[in-house]
Formats: C-alpha cells, structure tokens, sequence
C-alpha cells in the first residue's frame, strides 16, 4: 500500500518540479576558447562556379580577409565541452543563477565548495548574499583554482533563497570531474669524478594536447649550485638544445640535464655530503591552448651519495693529454670522511705497467682530521702510449692498519712527443 | 510491508526518503531545527557525474569525443534528481557512493609518484566525507521521526550493509535514473559498469553525431537506384538509340553563354562536344577518328551561331569574371539537358585556336608511362585500345537527393506551418543548367547544386550504377565532377567525397587528358581535370582522418608546379617543350610567358597553402610554420596575414613570446610599407589575442572593441568581444551583444560560430534556451539554404 503511495507523491514530485525552484543553476567551466578553423575549397576563376567560391569565402566572417586559404581564423568560439584537467592547471568555472520566475526573489546565496579527495575549499567570491534578484536577471560568478590532486573533484553548488511569500528554499547541484595527470618525470643521477653530480630528467608529456613548456628549472637545495645544460651558447643567444621543437606533443619524452656543484662551504665539510642528501625539485611550467596555464613541482628529489668509505681519493687536476716519456703532474684531493677519527695515511703506488711515479715511494701524509681534507699533487711518467689509466694507488691508515685501494681513478692520453701538436 | 524491507533495501530506503521529501512540504519547515541548518536540509541535490574516467584513454578518440560533447550538455540541462518518485534513495545512496569514491580516491592518492603539488596531506579527508554524509543522515533520521518511524532498525542495518552493497546501490541508482530521465543513452554501458553511485544523468545529446556535420554519413544512402524525377526513364532510350544523332537546340547558347566569354573558342566547342560520349556508352570502342566526321559537319549550325564570341583574341582571356546571360525562359527539359552535351566540334576551329589560355591553365605533367601512352595515341594518329583499368570511368556512387536539415529541424521543432514557409531553392526550382547550378551555390543551396550536378552528370552517362562502364570525358563533364566533389567536400561529406572521387584514380589515367581526345579536341593538349580538382582531390583524404596520404598528393603536385615554374622561366612552354619562335608579336610571347608564370606561381602556393593546412591538422607546428612562412615569398601581399597567422599557431601551442615576435614583425612590416588601411585594425587584432593568452581579459576586450571604433562592423571583433565579456562573467552585456549583431546584420553574424557561441550562452543563461534557439532558428530559416550547418543551433 505504501508503495502505491510512494508512486502518485513522486509523480507530483515530477510535474512540480520545474516550478518548484524559481531560480535555475547553471555551470559552464571555462576553458580558453579556440580559434574557429574553416576549410578552404577553393576554384579558379575559369572553373565552372567562376568566382563563386572565392566570393563565398570572401563574405564568410570566418575567413581571414586577404588570406582565405589560410585555414586558422581569428573568430574565438566557447568551449565546446568539459575537456580535461589536469593536475597543476587553474579550473575555472562560470556559475550563473537565473531567475526564471516571474517574481522577485530574496536572499540569494550562492556557495561553490570544491569537494576533493583530501579537503572541501571554498570558490565563492563572495559569502555575503545578494539581497534580491528580478525576473530574468542572473547572479553571475566566475570561479578559479588551481588544481592541487589527482582524481575525483566535485564541485558543489548550492543555493539558498527567500520567494516572495517568505518560504525559504535551498537546493544544491554536484559536478563531478577527474584531475589527471599531465606529465610523467623520471630523474637518473650520474656522479662525475670531481664532487659534480649530474641529473637528467625526462618528462613526458601523458596528455592528449601538445604542451608547450614554457620553464623546467631545478631548484638546488642549499647545499648545491645548479647549472642548466639545456642551452649551447652559441654568440650572444643561447640557442635551446630542443631546437625549434619548443612544444611536447602527446607522449613525447624530453630530456633535460642539469649540473649540480656542491657549494664550497659544504664541500669542504666531506661528511654532510654521504648518504641520502637532497639535491632540489624541478620547477615545471607549461601551456597550452591560448595560453591555459599549467605548473608542477617535483616533491624533493633524493640522492645517495656514493660511498666513498672512510678516505676518498678524487682528481682535481689531470692534463687530457701528455708526451710519453715526460713527467707530467696531476692534483688529487684527499678526504677524510669519517666522522670522529683523525688518519695517519701513506700513500704508495703499486701495480704500475705504464705510469710511474717519480719520486720515493711511500709518502707520508701526515695526520688528517675527521672531514678535512689536504690536496697533493704527484709527478707522474708514462712509459707506454695510447690511452693510459691511473691506477694502483694505495692508501693506508697507519693507525688502524687499513689499506684503501684506488683503481683507474682517471685515464691520460699518452702520446710520442714528436706528435704531440704543443710541442 | 515489514516483509518487504527487510528483504531488499534499496526501495525500503526509497520508500523512506521519498516520506522525508514529503513529510519536509506537508509540515513546511515548521520544526525549527530545520530553520536553523538550512545547508543540511535535503531538499534537492542533484549531482552530475562529468563522466571524468572516461578521458583517461587516448584510443578511445571517437567515444572519447562523444562524451566530450554531450557533457557540455550535461552541465547545462542537468536533471534535479530527488523530484523523480523511485530516485528518492538518491540521497542516502549517493552520498554512500560519494564517500566511497572519496576513499577510493584516496587509495590512489598513496601510489601517486612524486609529482605532487605542494599540498600538505591532509588526514582530515575521512572526516570532511562524512561530514558530508553523516549530517545529512542524521537529518534524514530525524525527519522520518517527525512522519512515519517505522523502520528505524531497517535503517542501520541498511547502514552497515550499505559499505558492501554499494555497487548493487550505485547500479539501482543508475538504472533509475534511466527510468525516469528520457535522456539516458540506454547505451551508456561504460557508465554502469564504473558504477559511480553519483548518479549520472546524461542528456540526449548523446545520439547527436560530432559538431563537424557529418550529418549524412554514406551509408544514410540507399544503394537502389533512385533516379531523379525529371528524368527518369526518358532519357536513356535515347542514350540507346542514336548516338550521333545531334540536337541543335536553341537553348544551347544559354548553355555556354555563362563561361564561355571567359573562355576561347575553342573551349566553347570542347565544352559540348561529346555525341561522342553517347556513343561511348553504347559503344565502349567509340571514340574513332571517323566518328568525328559527321560531327565536323553536323556542327556548322552550332560554330555559326559561337562566331561572334571568338572574335577576341584568346590570349587575353584569363582570370575575368564572366558576365550573366540572359535566362532563356525554358522549362528544363530532357531535351535540353541532352544539348548540353551533344553539341558537335568544329575541327577546323579548334585545330586553329590552340590558344595560350588552354595551354597555360591545362597544363600538367602526366606520369612517364601516361605520357607514353599519350605519345603513341599522338603519334599513331588511332586511339590504341586501353586496359579496362587504365581508364576512369565515374559515376554518381549515391543518387538520392540531398533534402534540407534546417526544413526538417523546422518540422520537428516549429511545426508544419512554419516548415511550409521554408523557401530554399532546390534542384527542381532552378534551370537544369550551369546557370541553375551557380544560381544554387551563390544562394548557399549546396545541397541541391549536388542533386542537380547529379542530374547533369546522369544526362551526360555518368549517373548513378554507371561507374565501372567505359565513358567519354569532356572538359564539361569533369568541371560538374569538380563541383559536385567540392560542394561534397564543403557540406563535410568527406565519405561521399571520397567514395565518387575513387574511379578517378591518382587523376592520371590517360583519358584525362586532351591528347587522348585527338578527334574531339585536335591539337589540344594538358589536363582535363582542372587544377582545382587536383587540389580538392589531395586534400580530401586529410578530413578523413589520413593526413599523410594528402601531403604525400600535395608533394607531388608540389613537384609538378615547380618544374612547370622551371620551365616557364627557362623559356619553355608549360609541359617543357620549345615555345613556337614563329609568334610574330615578340612582346606578346613574352606578355604570355609572365602571366604563365604568376598563374603557376599562385597555383603553387595554393599547393603550399594546402600543405600547411594538413601540417596544421596534424599538429606538426613547426613544418606548417616553415611552410607558411615560405608562402611570404610567393605572395608578399599576404605577409601581414601570415605572419599573424603563424602568431596565433604559436598563441595555440602556448608559445607566447615566439607569438609576440611574429606580431612584431607584422607590425615592422607595416611601417617598412606604409600606411595600409587594414594596418590598426591587424595590430590591435593581435595584441588582443596576445592579452588572451596572457588570461588578461579585460584588456583583450578593450583591444577588440578598439577593433571596432575603427571598422564597426569587423564581425571577428565583435564577436570576440562578446567571447571576452563572458570570461570576465558579464554574460548578460556577452549576450546582449551577440544577439543585437545577430538580429541588426544577419547577413554577417548568421554564422555558424557566432551562433554556437550565442547558443551556448543561452544555455548558459536561462532553462529557456530552447525557444530562444527556435527563434534563431526562424531568422536561420529565412536567410541561409541548405547547406546551413544546423549542429551549431544545438537544438539536438
């Protein structure tokens, strides 16, 4: 029986409804309008339609005037549909309430909450309400934000009233949409010999739009100074290594490269730089039709530092090419990278076809100090040609009895004298 | 009834809140609590699902695009879902399913990668759901008391179960919404299967086809024969019976009359010569030299009465627009029909008029193993009997007639009445001519000049069936093949474009061509497909979604224009060969060659053009600014256009400053030159477009309406302006604006973007868009012919 009930007062519900609300609510998000496309056909004037074609494009307000075939017009049209949004993209949305009655209405007020996964924000411009609203008039309101999650989002729309007979009203709409993801980004870190750490990142574009990107920077952390690797300079302007490709079509993968230096004073610090350190974020800027704006920050890109056990041998200076035969000299800086034992280190070579080193062998360093570090500079000799590595190397802790191995820490071109262009 | 709830909960709940809705009117807010949270009493919700899911895959383009569409509409013409009678559980179960996709949302969130922004994770979440649900609930709870609390205990447990059951309620709710909303696709599988408990509504507009008006798709056609109703039977009998027999008909200087001044005489022959072409339908080996001899004689009748046209010289005709003849009052007869094709060649005339203009616009290089072919028809003086496939043999692949959207929408939405009041001319109102035709096109008629172009052809053999069946071309038939294909093409019937434009081939089968035709048109030689179908025929296969297939066409014909550019400047004729020394008037020759030359050198870079539209097409930005760019060259009047033109693609990508370079040129290029009128016009155009990019709406819009203190009636403008005012969310003074253009200057403004703008608006203005658009409607149906893009009025 209730059933029966339940049918015939939904049924009213239904013829009711359009009059049940004296105001209507409308959405509409605003993506940047396009650029109206014609498509040109076109005749000659000796062709059968004789000069109709041309006359036609001519009159079309589409068309650029003295340009017909030129297929991208000037007239802007509306967006056509919701489109996509992405993460880091600004949403906006018109929101229009009409009053479709024919009586005025009384305080109005109109409340956009976007619903995410995480929080509830609130769009509106302004919480105050609008005293009253005539027939055929609207209350317009256009909301931005930028897009801070993935996934659902929905937009809350509600509206609450007074009718000229003091029955207060209240009604709400729910818009649901999907943040997606616009870029993919993957890093790799590659350790030079010197304390350089190189990054390379590549970003891909997973949208369905080509991008245009319009700032991709890295943001050291404290510890390091950066350099972009993304531009050969080439006279006065430095000329993108993209080319003339300044946009990413869907899918496409482009890599960046950036060349991080620690700075002096934690270089000179050894121990801060070990293990897990912090190298920066990429900073993403991007844009799309008509310039619809997009940004990104990378969370905190990690690195670990190559362990370098408790002493670390690294080059400062080696020449790139030597004569056989001749003395030659190379600076290396030592480390002491634990953290509370002060060396006592001697330093040999051994193992050594091609490079010799000229001098006594086994030479006292002295004592060195937890993260302190001393620079030395060795005479070396090559006795073969070709390219040569330097190596064997052997340090040792005469405190703890621990010998450190250093291997082909960095090659030399040898070759004869006579050949040798600077001599 | 206690039964009842407890066996399935869904109506139980929807038997309780469809209680609370009433039990809120009946007592009328008089429980104060009520008063005092307005926001938590649930009056009506409604919530529409943007179908976000589906966009994630790319594939899925066509679906994609479909639900793209028809979101639009969503958002417009969403549906108030708690006033439906089996919908009340919408309430309870929405906010169930919301809070659902939350958390799962939530889910997802963990296995982000480390793109985040910078957000601060925010714990909270759990309690912001149910801060939206659980309110509500409890509302809902208090309300059932104050009517009937029947079912307190069914409530919870329902509660408890709900977590589990959330699918079977997310899918009740899905099919009610079905039920009662009209609109639901019943084809919206994707939608259930995701089974979002947000309940989805989705308008009509599903069913509609792409905005690109592919309203009439090659298979709305009928494969049975049709024939047009003028002639149906009649006229093939003839085609039977007499071939040679020539009709000397006084209408047939109508006929020519309107391209015949601008034409030689010998074209005038060409045009209707062809008591061959009948013959060749009966007789595949037909096109004998000594056929040609009677027609030499039959024909005096008709080169008398072209005289007077021939008396100028050929040389300077090109390029002018013909001059009206006067319409000879006939009924379009069958009779007629057959004159315009049955005319007969003067040999005598046309052997003496291989005039420039022919040599110059027929031009074209045919492929090595044509022009072979060509040579030995040439030579041997016989038409050497060709493979069945090297011949083109068209014929009308549809024959029904085209109709006229903008009456049916009329039908559908205005009534008879105002259906009846449609005039548009159709294929039986106009002459069954030439005349007709233009008459048709220049009233935007394109869909009858289709109809009518097919009624020509089918008087010249080449109707419908006929394709596959030897045939003979003239320079005629192949102009009607041109105009039928392009209007085809202009009406976005790309399918049917494609599908007549096949027996064509690459459009150099040796019977294109005038050499094959030695008897009907001696001494003449080049293409007789004219350039223009070339281009149309290159192009066409972008629109279909196969861009490489029109740029590799549009190289080769690229290729071909230059080497004719080569030649030209070289000294040699068009096809390469030596130029006749003999001319007695030197400065004529060299008169000749440089208007040659601007003729190739504008048909190249309508080739370029061409080119750089596909490039754009296919998004390969920076190939089409390299090609756009080199057009400059060609055409140095265009500079200021392109040069804005290769801005705007830059403002499309998003590559402002590169955009703004290119503007700059543009406006260093208009001091270095002087003043030109358009100069303010195009700077401030651009600058405006500049601001738009820069989201700087308000100075875009002052820049466009600079545009118009200048040229009032700038429609771009004007409606740009319109555009900015929106975005600036002044949609009345938008609207205002818009409809005063449409309504004082219908001639500029009925057009299809300007209306889809407009449109739009309404939409977004008022639940009554729909009898304004009826009234845009009316004004469309009494200004613009049927080949009005009806998708732009959004009434479906």
């Amino acid at each position: 029986m209730q059933v029966k009930v339940q049918a015939e007062s939904g049924k009213m519900d239904v013829n009711q409804a359009k009059q049940e609300h004296l105001l209507a609510l409308k959405v509409m998000r605003l993506t940047k309008p396009t650029l109206f496309t014609n498509m040109p056909v076109t005749c000659e004037d000796r062709d059968l339609p004789g000069d109709l074609f041309s006359k036609l494009m001519r009159e079309d307000p589409s068309t650029v005037k003295g340009a017909e075939t030129l297929m991208l017009g000037e007239m802007l049209t509306l967006p056509q549909n919701f489109g996509n949004i992405f993460l880091g993209e600004t949403f906006s949305s018109y929101i229009s309430v009409h009053n479709d009655s024919n009586q005025i209405v009384k305080d109005i007020l109109v409340k956009a909450d976007l619903q995410t996964s995480s929080q509830r924000l609130n769009l509106s411009a302004s919480n105050s309400a609008v005293a009253e609203l005539k027939p055929e008039c609207c209350i317009d309101d256009v909301i931005h934000h930028e897009v801070k999650e993935i996934g659902t989002h929905i937009l809350v729309c509600a509206v609450s009233y007074t009718t000229q007979m003091g029955e207060k009203m209240y009604f709400r709409k729910f818009f649901k949409f999907q943040v997606l993801k616009p870029l993919d980004v993957k890093t790799k870190f590659y350790n030079a010999e010197t304390d350089e750490v190189f990054l390379e990142a590549q970003i891909q574009n997973i949208t369905t739009s080509p991008m245009f990107m319009e700032k991709v920077s890295l943001e050291p952390s404290i510890m390091y100074s950066v350099m972009e690797l993304n531009i050969v300079s080439t006279g006065e302007d430095g000329v993108s290594t993209f080319g003339k490709m300044s946009y990413l079509q869907p899918m496409d993968t482009r890599q960046y490269l950036y060349c991080l230096k620690p700075k002096p004073e934690f270089a000179e610090k050894a121990g801060v730089i070990k293990g897990v350190t912090v190298i920066g974020k990429l900073d993403i800027v991007w844009k799309t039709n008509l310039g619809e704006r997009g940004r990104l920050q990378t969370s905190q890109l990690q690195r670990m530092a190559p362990g370098y056990g408790d002493v670390r041998l690294s080059l400062e200076l080696i020449p790139d090419t030597v004569n056989l035969e001749e003395p030659f000299d190379i600076t290396c800086k030592i480390t002491n990278c634990s953290s509370e034992r002060t060396m006592d280190l001697v330093l040999e070579m051994c193992n050594t076809n091609s490079i010799h080193w000229c001098g006594v062998s086994g030479r006292q360093l002295g004592k060195l100090n937890p993260s302190s570090s001393l620079s030395l500079t060795l005479k070396l000799l090559s006795s073969v040609q070709g390219l040569q590595s330097i190596s064997g190397l052997r340090l040792t802790d005469t405190f703890l009895k621990r010998t450190y191995e250093y291997d082909d820490i960095a090659q030399v071109c040898v070759v004869c004298s006579h050949m040798n262009p600077d001599s | 009834m206690d039964n009842n709830n407890i066996e399935t909960q869904e109506p139980n709940l929807s038997l309780d809140m469809s209680e609370n809705v009433n039990s809120m009117k009946n007592t009328d807010i008089s429980s104060e609590e009520q008063l005092l949270e307005p926001p938590e009493i649930l009056f009506q919700d409604e919530s529409i699902d943007l179908g976000g899911e589906n966009f994630t895959t790319p594939q899925e383009q066509p679906i994609l695009d479909n639900i793209l569409y028809k979101l639009s509409d969503q958002m417009m013409e969403s549906v108030i879902i708690s006033d439906s009678p089996n919908n009340s559980e919408d309430d309870a179960g929405q906010l169930e399913g919301l809070h659902d996709v939350l958390e799962q949302c939530e889910a997802g969130e963990e296995s982000l990668l480390k793109l985040s922004t910078e957000t601060k994770e925010n714990n909270e979440s759990i309690n912001d759901t149910s801060d939206l649900e659980n309110p509500e609930k409890s509302q809902k709870d208090f309300q059932s008391v104050s009517t009937v609390n029947e079912d307190m205990n069914c409530k919870d447990s329902s509660k408890e179960d709900e977590s589990s059951s959330q699918l079977a309620v997310a899918d009740s709710i899905l099919s009610n919404s079905t039920n009662q909303k009209i609109e639901e696709p019943t084809s919206k599988n994707s939608a259930k299967e995701e089974a979002i408990p947000v309940c989805t509504i989705f308008s009509q507009v599903n069913n509609l086809p792409k905005i690109q008006g592919q309203s009439l798709k090659p298979d709305g056609f009928e494969p049975a024969i049709v024939k047009s109703p003028s002639f149906g039977s009649s006229f093939e009998t003839p085609n039977k019976l007499l071939p040679l027999m020539c009709q000397p008909s006084p209408s047939l200087s109508k006929f020519f009359a309107d391209n015949c001044q601008s034409n030689p005489a010998s074209d005038f022959f060409d045009s209707f010569t062809t008591s061959s072409s009948f013959i060749s339908v009966s007789n595949p080996n037909a096109n004998q030299s000594n056929s040609s001899v009677p027609e030499g004689l039959s024909s005096v009748s008709s080169s008398v009465l072209s005289t007077p046209q021939e008396s100028a010289t050929p040389a300077f005709y090109f390029g002018e627009s013909s001059s009206q003849p006067t319409p000879s009052n006939v009924t379009p007869t069958f009779s007629q029909l057959q004159a315009a094709f049955t005319g007969t060649d003067d040999p005598f005339a046309t052997a003496l008029n291989m005039s420039e203009v022919d040599r110059r616009y027929d031009a074209w290089l045919p492929s090595e193993e044509t022009r072979k072919t060509l040579i030995s028809i040439a030579t041997l003086q016989y038409n050497s009997v060709l493979n069945k496939e090297k011949l083109t043999m068209p014929g009308l692949k549809f024959d029904n007639l085209q109709g006229d959207a903008v009456r049916d929408l009329m039908l559908r939405f205005l009534g008879e009445q105002a259906a009846s009041k449609r005039q548009a001319l159709t294929a039986n109102s106009v002459e069954q001519s030439f005349l007709g035709l233009k008459q048709l096109i220049s009233t935007k008629n394109w869909r009858a000049a289709v109809d009518l172009t097919g009624r020509l052809l089918t008087a010249h053999g080449q109707g419908y069936g006929k394709s596959g069946q030897p045939t003979s071309h003239t320079t005629d038939s192949l102009q009607l093949w041109f105009v039928r294909l392009a209007l085809l093409t202009k009406l976005s019937l790309f399918q049917n474009a494609e599908l007549e434009f096949e027996s064509f081939g690459n459009l150099d089968q040796p019977d294109l061509y005038y050499e094959y035709h030695p008897c009907v048109y001696p001494g003449r030689k080049g293409s007789m497909v004219p350039f223009s179908m070339r281009v149309l025929h290159a192009e066409l296969p972008q629109y279909l979604g196969k861009p490489q297939e029109s740029l590799d066409r549009l190289h080769t014909m690229k290729t071909v224009c230059t080497k004719i550019l080569d030649h030209l400047e070289n000294g040699l004729a068009e096809d390469g060969s030596m130029i006749n020394i003999l001319q007695e008037n030197r400065q004529a020759c060299w008169f000749n060659r440089q208007t040659s030359i601007q003729l190739w050198r504008s048909r190249l870079c309508r080739v370029m053009y061409s080119m750089a539209n596909c490039l754009l097409m296919m998004k390969d930005y920076v190939l089409a600014v390299d090609v756009y760019h080199s057009i400059i060259k060609y055409e140095p009047s265009q500079k200021p256009q392109l040069l804005s033109g290769i801005g705007r693609i830059f403002l499309q990508i998003g590559d402002i400053r590169k955009a703004e370079k290119y503007f700059q040129d543009v406006e260093t290029d208009f001091k270095t030159k002087g003043n030109d009128p358009n100069q303010n016009t195009v700077v401030l155009m651009n600058r405006a477009f500049v601001y738009l990019s820069q989201n700087n709406y308000g100075d875009a819009h002052s820049s466009f309406s600079e545009v118009l203190r200048i040229d009032p009636t700038n429609p771009v403008a004007n409606n740009n302006a319109a555009v900015c005012l929106l975005y600036l969310g002044k949609l009345k003074e938008s609207l205002k604006q818009l409809e005063s253009l449409v309504q004082q200057d219908p001639s500029h403004y009925l057009h299809e973007s300007v209306l889809f703008n407009l449109t739009t608006m309404y939409e977004l203005e008022s639940s009554r868009s729909m009898q304004k658009k009826q009234a845009l409607l009316e004004s469309v149906a009494c200004r613009e012919g049927d080949s009005f893009n009806i998708q732009c009025l959004k009434l479906m």
